[in-house]
Protein backbone atom coordinates (compact mmCIF):
# COMPACT_ATOMS: atom_id res chain seq x y z
CA UNK A 1 0.00 0.00 0.00
CA UNK A 2 1.32 3.44 -0.96
CA UNK A 3 1.45 6.62 1.02
CA UNK A 4 -1.90 7.90 2.26
CA UNK A 5 -3.08 10.58 -0.12
CA UNK A 6 -6.46 12.05 0.66
CA UNK A 7 -8.71 14.28 -1.41
CA UNK A 8 -10.73 17.04 0.22
CA UNK A 9 -13.03 19.25 -1.79
CA UNK A 10 -13.95 22.26 0.27
CA UNK A 11 -16.90 24.49 -0.62
CA UNK A 12 -16.09 24.35 -4.32
CA UNK A 13 -18.13 26.43 -6.76
CA UNK A 14 -17.38 25.99 -10.45
CA UNK A 15 -18.74 27.51 -13.64
CA UNK A 16 -18.39 26.58 -17.29
CA UNK A 17 -16.18 29.02 -19.17
CA UNK A 18 -18.21 28.95 -22.38
CA UNK A 19 -21.61 29.98 -21.01
CA UNK A 20 -20.85 31.00 -17.42
CA UNK A 21 -23.32 28.46 -16.02
CA UNK A 22 -22.65 27.41 -12.43
CA UNK A 23 -22.24 23.62 -12.38
CA UNK A 24 -20.89 22.83 -8.92
CA UNK A 25 -22.24 24.84 -5.98
CA UNK A 26 -20.54 24.88 -2.57
CA UNK A 27 -19.54 21.28 -3.17
CA UNK A 28 -17.94 19.33 -0.33
CA UNK A 29 -16.46 15.84 -0.33
CA UNK A 30 -13.63 14.04 1.39
CA UNK A 31 -12.14 10.76 0.17
CA UNK A 32 -9.39 8.98 2.06
CA UNK A 33 -6.93 6.44 0.67
CA UNK A 34 -8.55 3.02 0.63
CA UNK A 35 -12.09 4.41 0.38
CA UNK A 36 -14.44 3.90 -2.55
CA UNK A 37 -17.06 6.57 -3.14
CA UNK A 38 -19.77 6.40 -5.79
CA UNK A 39 -21.61 9.43 -7.11
CA UNK A 40 -25.05 8.91 -8.61
CA UNK A 41 -27.70 11.32 -9.74
CA UNK A 42 -29.89 12.45 -12.62
CA UNK A 43 -28.35 13.59 -15.90
CA UNK A 44 -26.89 17.09 -15.98
CA UNK A 45 -26.28 17.47 -12.26
CA UNK A 46 -22.51 17.94 -12.56
CA UNK A 47 -21.19 14.44 -11.88
CA UNK A 48 -18.87 14.24 -14.88
CA UNK A 49 -17.88 17.88 -14.42
CA UNK A 50 -16.79 17.05 -10.89
CA UNK A 51 -14.30 14.45 -12.15
CA UNK A 52 -13.00 16.81 -14.87
CA UNK A 53 -12.58 19.67 -12.38
CA UNK A 54 -10.58 17.45 -10.03
CA UNK A 55 -8.41 16.54 -13.05
CA UNK A 56 -8.01 20.25 -13.91
CA UNK A 57 -10.01 20.67 -17.12
CA UNK A 58 -9.52 24.29 -18.19
CA UNK A 59 -13.01 24.48 -19.69
CA UNK A 60 -14.19 25.15 -16.14
CA UNK A 61 -13.41 28.07 -13.86
CA UNK A 62 -13.22 27.79 -10.12
CA UNK A 63 -15.28 30.59 -8.59
CA UNK A 64 -14.44 29.73 -5.00
CA UNK A 65 -13.36 26.90 -2.76
CA UNK A 66 -10.41 24.53 -2.61
CA UNK A 67 -9.42 21.14 -3.91
CA UNK A 68 -6.88 19.71 -1.50
CA UNK A 69 -4.95 16.61 -2.53
CA UNK A 70 -2.12 15.14 -0.51
CA UNK A 71 -2.17 18.27 1.63
CA UNK A 72 -1.79 20.69 -1.31
CA UNK A 73 -4.35 22.99 -2.90
CA UNK A 74 -4.28 21.82 -6.50
CA UNK A 75 -6.70 24.42 -7.89
CA UNK A 76 -4.00 26.11 -9.94
CA UNK A 77 -2.08 23.01 -10.96
CA UNK A 78 -1.88 22.00 -14.59
CA UNK A 79 -3.63 18.80 -15.69
CA UNK A 80 -0.30 17.06 -16.27
CA UNK A 81 0.99 18.01 -12.81
CA UNK A 82 -2.12 16.54 -11.21
CA UNK A 83 -1.64 13.32 -13.17
CA UNK A 84 1.99 13.17 -12.10
CA UNK A 85 0.83 13.57 -8.49
CA UNK A 86 -1.10 10.32 -8.92
CA UNK A 87 -4.59 11.41 -10.02
CA UNK A 88 -6.15 9.38 -12.82
CA UNK A 89 -9.37 10.02 -14.72
CA UNK A 90 -10.93 7.09 -16.56
CA UNK A 91 -13.17 8.83 -19.04
CA UNK A 92 -16.70 8.15 -20.19
CA UNK A 93 -15.75 8.76 -23.84
CA UNK A 94 -11.98 8.38 -24.16
CA UNK A 95 -10.62 10.39 -27.09
CA UNK A 96 -9.43 8.73 -30.26
CA UNK A 97 -6.05 10.19 -31.20
CA UNK A 98 -5.14 9.54 -34.78
CA UNK A 99 -1.52 8.77 -35.54
CA UNK A 100 -0.35 8.40 -31.92
CA UNK A 101 0.21 4.74 -31.14
CA UNK A 102 -1.00 3.26 -27.89
CA UNK A 103 2.53 2.06 -27.14
CA UNK A 104 3.98 5.57 -27.56
CA UNK A 105 1.17 7.05 -25.52
CA UNK A 106 1.66 4.62 -22.63
CA UNK A 107 5.44 5.03 -22.70
CA UNK A 108 5.25 8.83 -22.79
CA UNK A 109 2.73 8.84 -19.95
CA UNK A 110 4.81 6.62 -17.70
CA UNK A 111 8.02 8.43 -18.60
CA UNK A 112 6.36 11.75 -17.67
CA UNK A 113 5.51 10.32 -14.27
CA UNK A 114 8.67 8.36 -13.51
CA UNK A 115 11.11 10.69 -15.30
CA UNK A 116 14.69 9.38 -14.88
CA UNK A 117 13.45 6.25 -13.13
CA UNK A 118 11.63 5.06 -16.25
CA UNK A 119 12.97 1.75 -17.56
CA UNK A 120 11.84 0.40 -20.89
CA UNK A 121 12.15 -3.35 -20.38
CA UNK A 122 10.09 -3.60 -17.17
CA UNK A 123 7.53 -1.33 -18.85
CA UNK A 124 7.25 -3.67 -21.85
CA UNK A 125 6.92 -6.74 -19.64
CA UNK A 126 4.33 -5.09 -17.45
CA UNK A 127 2.21 -3.92 -20.38
CA UNK A 128 2.34 -7.40 -21.87
CA UNK A 129 1.10 -8.87 -18.59
CA UNK A 130 -1.76 -6.37 -18.26
CA UNK A 131 -2.85 -6.86 -21.87
CA UNK A 132 -3.26 -10.57 -21.14
CA UNK A 133 -5.07 -9.88 -17.90
CA UNK A 134 -7.52 -7.52 -19.62
CA UNK A 135 -7.95 -9.96 -22.54
CA UNK A 136 -6.97 -7.28 -25.05
CA UNK A 137 -5.62 -7.84 -28.54
CA UNK A 138 -1.82 -7.25 -28.36
CA UNK A 139 -2.04 -5.57 -31.77
CA UNK A 140 -3.89 -2.64 -30.19
CA UNK A 141 -0.54 -1.40 -28.87
CA UNK A 142 0.49 -0.57 -32.43
CA UNK A 143 -2.82 1.03 -33.31
CA UNK A 144 -3.63 4.71 -32.79
CA UNK A 145 -4.99 5.52 -29.36
CA UNK A 146 -8.65 4.44 -29.25
CA UNK A 147 -8.91 4.91 -33.04
CA UNK A 148 -11.44 2.40 -34.35
CA UNK A 149 -11.79 0.85 -30.90
CA UNK A 150 -15.19 -0.40 -29.78
CA UNK A 151 -16.72 1.07 -26.62
CA UNK A 152 -15.52 -1.95 -24.64
CA UNK A 153 -11.98 -1.75 -26.03
CA UNK A 154 -11.78 1.93 -25.11
CA UNK A 155 -12.79 1.24 -21.53
CA UNK A 156 -10.32 -1.63 -21.24
CA UNK A 157 -7.67 0.70 -22.62
CA UNK A 158 -8.48 3.16 -19.83
CA UNK A 159 -8.01 0.40 -17.28
CA UNK A 160 -4.73 -0.61 -18.95
CA UNK A 161 -3.50 2.97 -18.54
CA UNK A 162 -4.60 2.92 -14.92
CA UNK A 163 -2.60 -0.24 -14.29
CA UNK A 164 0.49 1.18 -15.97
CA UNK A 165 0.37 4.58 -14.23
CA UNK A 166 -0.49 3.19 -10.78
CA UNK A 167 -2.48 6.18 -9.52
CA UNK A 168 -3.37 6.88 -5.89
CA UNK A 169 -6.63 8.66 -6.68
CA UNK A 170 -8.83 7.10 -9.35
CA UNK A 171 -11.76 8.96 -10.88
CA UNK A 172 -13.96 6.74 -13.03
CA UNK A 173 -16.58 8.56 -15.05
CA UNK A 174 -19.25 6.11 -16.18
CA UNK A 175 -16.67 3.46 -16.86
CA UNK A 176 -19.58 1.02 -17.25
CA UNK A 177 -21.21 2.76 -20.22
CA UNK A 178 -20.95 0.90 -23.52
CA UNK A 179 -19.86 -2.35 -21.90
CA UNK A 180 -21.49 -5.71 -22.44
CA UNK A 181 -22.03 -8.04 -19.48
CA UNK A 182 -18.70 -9.85 -19.82
CA UNK A 183 -16.67 -6.68 -20.34
CA UNK A 184 -18.40 -5.02 -17.39
CA UNK A 185 -17.42 -7.95 -15.19
CA UNK A 186 -13.84 -7.87 -16.45
CA UNK A 187 -13.49 -4.11 -16.00
CA UNK A 188 -15.18 -4.14 -12.60
CA UNK A 189 -13.05 -7.01 -11.33
CA UNK A 190 -9.88 -5.45 -12.73
CA UNK A 191 -10.56 -2.22 -10.85
CA UNK A 192 -11.14 -4.20 -7.66
CA UNK A 193 -7.94 -6.22 -8.18
CA UNK A 194 -6.03 -2.95 -8.41
CA UNK A 195 -7.88 -1.64 -5.37
CA UNK A 196 -7.02 -4.73 -3.31
CA UNK A 197 -3.36 -4.40 -4.31
CA UNK A 198 -2.78 -0.64 -3.98
CA UNK A 199 -5.66 0.62 -1.83
CA UNK A 200 -6.12 3.86 -3.73
CA UNK A 201 -8.94 6.32 -3.19
CA UNK A 202 -11.65 5.76 -5.81
CA UNK A 203 -14.42 8.09 -6.91
CA UNK A 204 -16.74 6.57 -9.45
CA UNK A 205 -19.62 8.13 -11.29
CA UNK A 206 -22.34 5.78 -12.42
CA UNK A 207 -26.01 5.63 -13.26
CA UNK A 208 -26.48 1.98 -12.55
CA UNK A 209 -26.35 -0.50 -9.72
CA UNK A 210 -24.81 -3.12 -12.04
CA UNK A 211 -21.28 -1.65 -11.78
CA UNK A 212 -21.62 -1.73 -8.01
CA UNK A 213 -22.05 -5.51 -8.20
CA UNK A 214 -18.31 -5.59 -8.86
CA UNK A 215 -16.95 -2.40 -7.34
CA UNK A 216 -18.25 -2.18 -3.81
CA UNK A 217 -18.37 1.41 -2.58
CA UNK A 218 -18.04 2.40 1.05
CA UNK A 219 -20.13 5.50 0.43
CA UNK A 220 -22.75 6.49 -2.09
CA UNK A 221 -23.62 10.12 -2.71
CA UNK A 222 -26.61 11.43 -4.63
CA UNK A 223 -25.89 14.62 -6.52
CA UNK A 224 -28.43 17.14 -7.66
CA UNK A 225 -28.01 20.67 -9.02
CA UNK A 226 -24.30 20.73 -8.39
CA UNK A 227 -24.13 19.44 -4.84
CA UNK A 228 -24.47 16.29 -2.79
CA UNK A 229 -28.02 16.03 -1.46
CA UNK A 230 -27.80 12.65 0.23
CA UNK A 231 -25.09 10.20 1.31
CA UNK A 232 -25.32 6.65 2.52
CA UNK A 233 -23.82 3.21 2.30
CA UNK A 234 -24.15 0.65 -0.52
CA UNK A 235 -27.84 0.09 0.19
CA UNK A 236 -28.62 3.58 -1.13
CA UNK A 237 -27.83 2.42 -4.68
CA UNK A 238 -30.34 -0.42 -4.41
CA UNK A 239 -32.95 2.01 -3.15
CA UNK A 240 -32.31 4.39 -6.07
CA UNK A 241 -32.41 1.50 -8.55
CA UNK A 242 -35.84 0.58 -7.22
CA UNK A 243 -37.41 3.98 -6.59
CA UNK A 244 -35.49 6.44 -8.78
CA UNK A 245 -34.20 9.88 -7.82
CA UNK A 246 -37.52 11.67 -7.78
CA UNK A 247 -38.68 9.89 -4.63
CA UNK A 248 -35.53 10.92 -2.83
CA UNK B 1 14.13 2.63 -58.41
CA UNK B 2 15.10 6.08 -59.68
CA UNK B 3 16.37 9.10 -57.84
CA UNK B 4 16.06 12.67 -59.05
CA UNK B 5 18.30 15.07 -57.15
CA UNK B 6 17.81 18.79 -57.53
CA UNK B 7 20.02 21.38 -55.88
CA UNK B 8 21.27 24.85 -56.76
CA UNK B 9 24.13 23.49 -58.87
CA UNK B 10 22.71 20.53 -60.74
CA UNK B 11 19.88 18.22 -61.65
CA UNK B 12 20.79 14.57 -61.58
CA UNK B 13 18.84 11.41 -62.32
CA UNK B 14 20.14 7.98 -61.39
CA UNK B 15 18.34 4.69 -61.61
CA UNK B 16 17.16 1.80 -63.68
CA UNK B 17 16.31 3.54 -66.98
CA UNK B 18 12.57 3.19 -66.46
CA UNK B 19 12.56 6.97 -66.16
CA UNK B 20 14.24 9.30 -68.63
CA UNK B 21 15.08 12.94 -68.01
CA UNK B 22 15.37 15.80 -70.42
CA UNK B 23 16.61 19.06 -69.05
CA UNK B 24 15.62 22.12 -71.03
CA UNK B 25 17.57 25.32 -71.37
CA UNK B 26 16.99 27.71 -68.54
CA UNK B 27 14.66 30.51 -69.45
CA UNK B 28 14.20 33.37 -67.02
CA UNK B 29 16.08 31.25 -64.45
CA UNK B 30 13.48 28.48 -64.68
CA UNK B 31 14.80 24.93 -64.69
CA UNK B 32 12.59 22.95 -66.99
CA UNK B 33 12.63 19.20 -66.51
CA UNK B 34 10.76 16.60 -68.50
CA UNK B 35 10.45 13.04 -67.24
CA UNK B 36 9.07 10.04 -69.08
CA UNK B 37 8.11 6.93 -67.14
CA UNK B 38 7.82 3.82 -69.26
CA UNK B 39 7.85 1.01 -66.69
CA UNK B 40 6.57 0.43 -63.15
CA UNK B 41 9.00 2.03 -60.74
CA UNK B 42 9.66 4.15 -57.67
CA UNK B 43 10.86 7.68 -58.21
CA UNK B 44 12.53 9.53 -55.37
CA UNK B 45 12.71 13.30 -55.73
CA UNK B 46 15.05 15.14 -53.37
CA UNK B 47 15.22 18.93 -53.57
CA UNK B 48 17.51 21.09 -51.49
CA UNK B 49 17.84 24.56 -52.99
CA UNK B 50 18.31 28.08 -51.68
CA UNK B 51 16.22 29.70 -54.35
CA UNK B 52 14.63 27.65 -57.12
CA UNK B 53 12.26 28.15 -59.99
CA UNK B 54 11.47 24.81 -61.53
CA UNK B 55 9.00 23.36 -63.98
CA UNK B 56 8.66 19.57 -63.91
CA UNK B 57 6.64 17.63 -66.46
CA UNK B 58 6.03 13.94 -65.88
CA UNK B 59 4.55 11.64 -68.52
CA UNK B 60 3.33 8.34 -67.15
CA UNK B 61 2.81 5.86 -69.96
CA UNK B 62 0.02 3.36 -70.42
CA UNK B 63 -0.31 0.67 -67.71
CA UNK B 64 2.61 2.11 -65.73
CA UNK B 65 2.41 2.30 -61.94
CA UNK B 66 4.63 4.99 -60.47
CA UNK B 67 5.34 5.59 -56.80
CA UNK B 68 6.79 9.04 -56.14
CA UNK B 69 8.45 9.91 -52.84
CA UNK B 70 9.42 13.55 -52.69
CA UNK B 71 11.16 15.48 -49.94
CA UNK B 72 11.93 19.12 -50.29
CA UNK B 73 14.10 21.15 -47.92
CA UNK B 74 15.82 24.49 -47.88
CA UNK B 75 14.86 27.91 -49.14
CA UNK B 76 12.43 29.51 -51.54
CA UNK B 77 10.69 27.48 -54.20
CA UNK B 78 8.47 28.30 -57.13
CA UNK B 79 7.54 25.05 -58.79
CA UNK B 80 5.04 23.91 -61.35
CA UNK B 81 4.42 20.18 -61.70
CA UNK B 82 2.49 18.89 -64.68
CA UNK B 83 1.50 15.23 -64.84
CA UNK B 84 0.06 13.39 -67.81
CA UNK B 85 -1.40 9.98 -67.07
CA UNK B 86 -2.24 7.55 -69.84
CA UNK B 87 -4.71 4.63 -69.78
CA UNK B 88 -4.54 2.46 -66.64
CA UNK B 89 -1.54 4.36 -65.28
CA UNK B 90 -1.32 5.01 -61.56
CA UNK B 91 0.62 7.53 -59.54
CA UNK B 92 0.95 7.08 -55.82
CA UNK B 93 2.55 10.19 -54.40
CA UNK B 94 4.03 10.86 -50.96
CA UNK B 95 5.42 14.33 -50.52
CA UNK B 96 7.01 16.22 -47.64
CA UNK B 97 7.95 19.90 -47.62
CA UNK B 98 10.16 21.54 -45.02
CA UNK B 99 11.03 24.74 -46.83
CA UNK B 100 11.33 28.42 -46.06
CA UNK B 101 8.84 29.56 -48.66
CA UNK B 102 6.90 27.87 -51.44
CA UNK B 103 4.54 28.69 -54.24
CA UNK B 104 3.60 25.53 -56.09
CA UNK B 105 1.16 24.52 -58.76
CA UNK B 106 0.41 20.87 -59.44
CA UNK B 107 -1.57 20.00 -62.53
CA UNK B 108 -2.79 16.46 -62.97
CA UNK B 109 -4.08 15.54 -66.41
CA UNK B 110 -5.88 12.23 -66.10
CA UNK B 111 -5.98 11.62 -69.82
CA UNK B 112 -6.34 7.86 -69.87
CA UNK B 113 -9.28 5.73 -68.83
CA UNK B 114 -8.84 4.28 -65.35
CA UNK B 115 -5.84 6.51 -64.70
CA UNK B 116 -5.42 7.24 -61.02
CA UNK B 117 -3.55 9.65 -58.77
CA UNK B 118 -3.33 9.22 -55.01
CA UNK B 119 -1.58 12.23 -53.51
CA UNK B 120 -0.56 12.58 -49.87
CA UNK B 121 1.18 15.85 -49.01
CA UNK B 122 2.57 17.08 -45.69
CA UNK B 123 4.13 20.41 -44.87
CA UNK B 124 5.31 22.42 -41.90
CA UNK B 125 4.72 26.03 -42.87
CA UNK B 126 6.91 28.70 -41.29
CA UNK B 127 6.32 31.54 -43.76
CA UNK B 128 4.30 32.00 -46.93
CA UNK B 129 3.32 28.71 -48.58
CA UNK B 130 0.73 28.50 -51.29
CA UNK B 131 -0.23 25.30 -53.08
CA UNK B 132 -2.57 25.20 -56.05
CA UNK B 133 -3.88 21.95 -57.46
CA UNK B 134 -5.71 21.50 -60.73
CA UNK B 135 -7.01 17.99 -61.35
CA UNK B 136 -8.46 17.37 -64.79
CA UNK B 137 -10.44 14.18 -65.25
CA UNK B 138 -10.22 13.98 -69.03
CA UNK B 139 -11.13 10.29 -69.28
CA UNK B 140 -13.81 8.07 -67.84
CA UNK B 141 -13.25 5.95 -64.73
CA UNK B 142 -10.30 8.09 -63.70
CA UNK B 143 -9.62 8.49 -59.97
CA UNK B 144 -8.10 11.31 -57.95
CA UNK B 145 -7.57 11.48 -54.21
CA UNK B 146 -5.74 14.63 -53.12
CA UNK B 147 -4.89 14.81 -49.42
CA UNK B 148 -3.07 17.86 -48.04
CA UNK B 149 -2.06 18.21 -44.39
CA UNK B 150 -0.13 21.13 -42.99
CA UNK B 151 0.85 22.54 -39.63
CA UNK B 152 1.24 26.31 -39.65
CA UNK B 153 3.73 27.73 -37.15
CA UNK B 154 5.88 30.85 -36.54
CA UNK B 155 5.23 33.36 -39.34
CA UNK B 156 3.38 30.85 -41.49
CA UNK B 157 0.63 31.63 -43.98
CA UNK B 158 -0.50 28.37 -45.48
CA UNK B 159 -2.91 28.09 -48.36
CA UNK B 160 -4.30 25.06 -50.21
CA UNK B 161 -6.40 25.66 -53.33
CA UNK B 162 -7.69 22.46 -54.85
CA UNK B 163 -9.85 22.39 -57.99
CA UNK B 164 -11.06 19.19 -59.58
CA UNK B 165 -12.76 19.14 -62.99
CA UNK B 166 -15.02 16.50 -64.53
CA UNK B 167 -16.57 17.49 -67.87
CA UNK B 168 -19.83 16.20 -69.26
CA UNK B 169 -19.75 12.62 -70.63
CA UNK B 170 -16.64 11.69 -68.67
CA UNK B 171 -18.35 9.06 -66.55
CA UNK B 172 -17.73 6.91 -63.48
CA UNK B 173 -14.90 9.02 -62.12
CA UNK B 174 -14.04 9.10 -58.45
CA UNK B 175 -12.94 12.46 -57.12
CA UNK B 176 -11.86 13.20 -53.58
CA UNK B 177 -10.02 16.09 -52.02
CA UNK B 178 -9.28 16.42 -48.34
CA UNK B 179 -7.29 19.29 -46.82
CA UNK B 180 -6.56 20.04 -43.21
CA UNK B 181 -4.47 22.77 -41.62
CA UNK B 182 -3.54 22.88 -37.95
CA UNK B 183 -2.93 26.57 -37.36
CA UNK B 184 -0.73 27.16 -34.34
CA UNK B 185 -0.56 30.91 -35.03
CA UNK B 186 -2.99 33.81 -35.31
CA UNK B 187 -2.01 34.23 -38.98
CA UNK B 188 -4.54 33.58 -41.70
CA UNK B 189 -4.65 30.19 -43.39
CA UNK B 190 -6.86 29.37 -46.34
CA UNK B 191 -8.32 26.26 -47.96
CA UNK B 192 -10.35 26.60 -51.15
CA UNK B 193 -11.89 23.27 -52.16
CA UNK B 194 -13.54 23.41 -55.58
CA UNK B 195 -15.36 20.69 -57.46
CA UNK B 196 -16.30 21.64 -61.03
CA UNK B 197 -18.41 18.69 -62.14
CA UNK B 198 -20.62 18.72 -65.23
CA UNK B 199 -21.36 14.99 -65.24
CA UNK B 200 -23.89 13.23 -62.99
CA UNK B 201 -22.33 9.78 -63.04
CA UNK B 202 -19.48 10.67 -60.66
CA UNK B 203 -18.60 9.97 -57.04
CA UNK B 204 -17.16 13.15 -55.56
CA UNK B 205 -16.37 14.34 -52.07
CA UNK B 206 -14.32 16.99 -50.35
CA UNK B 207 -13.42 18.10 -46.87
CA UNK B 208 -11.58 21.15 -45.60
CA UNK B 209 -10.69 21.90 -42.02
CA UNK B 210 -8.63 24.66 -40.43
CA UNK B 211 -8.22 24.73 -36.66
CA UNK B 212 -5.93 24.19 -33.72
CA UNK B 213 -5.30 20.93 -31.97
CA UNK B 214 -8.42 19.81 -30.18
CA UNK B 215 -8.50 20.91 -26.53
CA UNK B 216 -10.11 17.55 -25.69
CA UNK B 217 -7.18 15.68 -27.23
CA UNK B 218 -4.68 17.81 -25.33
CA UNK B 219 -6.66 17.36 -22.09
CA UNK B 220 -6.69 13.59 -22.60
CA UNK B 221 -2.92 13.41 -23.12
CA UNK B 222 -2.22 15.78 -20.22
CA UNK B 223 -4.50 13.76 -17.95
CA UNK B 224 -1.94 10.99 -18.28
CA UNK B 225 0.88 13.25 -17.10
CA UNK B 226 2.13 14.39 -20.49
CA UNK B 227 3.14 18.08 -20.59
CA UNK B 228 1.31 20.36 -23.02
CA UNK B 229 4.36 20.88 -25.22
CA UNK B 230 4.94 17.14 -25.46
CA UNK B 231 1.22 16.60 -26.12
CA UNK B 232 1.42 18.98 -29.08
CA UNK B 233 4.54 17.25 -30.35
CA UNK B 234 2.77 13.89 -30.22
CA UNK B 235 -0.31 15.26 -31.96
CA UNK B 236 1.82 16.95 -34.63
CA UNK B 237 3.65 13.72 -35.27
CA UNK B 238 0.45 11.75 -35.48
CA UNK B 239 -1.05 14.24 -37.89
CA UNK B 240 2.00 14.67 -40.11
CA UNK B 241 3.38 11.14 -40.15
CA UNK B 242 0.06 9.48 -40.98
CA UNK B 243 0.38 7.79 -44.38
CA UNK B 244 4.11 8.52 -44.70
CA UNK B 245 6.22 5.43 -45.38
CA UNK B 246 9.41 6.41 -47.19
CA UNK B 247 10.89 9.30 -45.23
CA UNK B 248 9.28 8.50 -41.90
CA UNK B 249 12.47 8.61 -39.79
CA UNK B 250 13.81 11.73 -41.48
CA UNK B 251 10.46 13.50 -41.15
CA UNK B 252 10.27 12.39 -37.54
CA UNK B 253 13.56 14.20 -36.91
CA UNK B 254 12.33 17.28 -38.76
CA UNK B 255 9.19 17.37 -36.60
CA UNK B 256 11.31 16.97 -33.46
CA UNK B 257 13.40 19.95 -34.54
CA UNK B 258 10.29 22.15 -34.31
CA UNK B 259 8.49 20.57 -31.36
CA UNK B 260 11.32 18.79 -29.58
Amino acid sequence: MGKMKNLKIDNLTVKAKDDGKIILKDFNLEIKSGEIHAIMGPNGTGKSTLTKVIMGDTNYEIVKGKTIYDGKNINKMKVSERAQLGIFLGMQMPMAIEGVSNADFLRSSLRAKEKDNFKLLPFVKEVDRYIKKLKMDPDMLNRSVNDGFSGGERKKNEILQMYVLKPDLILLDEIDSGLDVDSLKLVGESVMDYYEDKKPAILLVTHYQRLLDYIKPDYIHIMNEGKIVKSGDGSLASYIEKHGYENE
Amino acid sequence: MNRLIIDDEKVYLEGDKSVSLKEETKFLDVKSLSLKVIKDTDLIIECDCKDAKISITVNVFKDVHLNIFEIKKGGRYKIRYIYYLDNDSKVNYEKINDVHEAVEESIFNLNGERSEVIYNFKTISKSKEKYNFLVYHNASKSVSDIKNNGVNIDEGNLEFNVSSFVPNKIVKCKVNQSSRIINETSNECVIKPNLFIDEEDVIASHSALIGTFSSDEIFYLMSRGIEKKEAKRMLSKGFLLKGITKYKDEFNEIIDSYWG
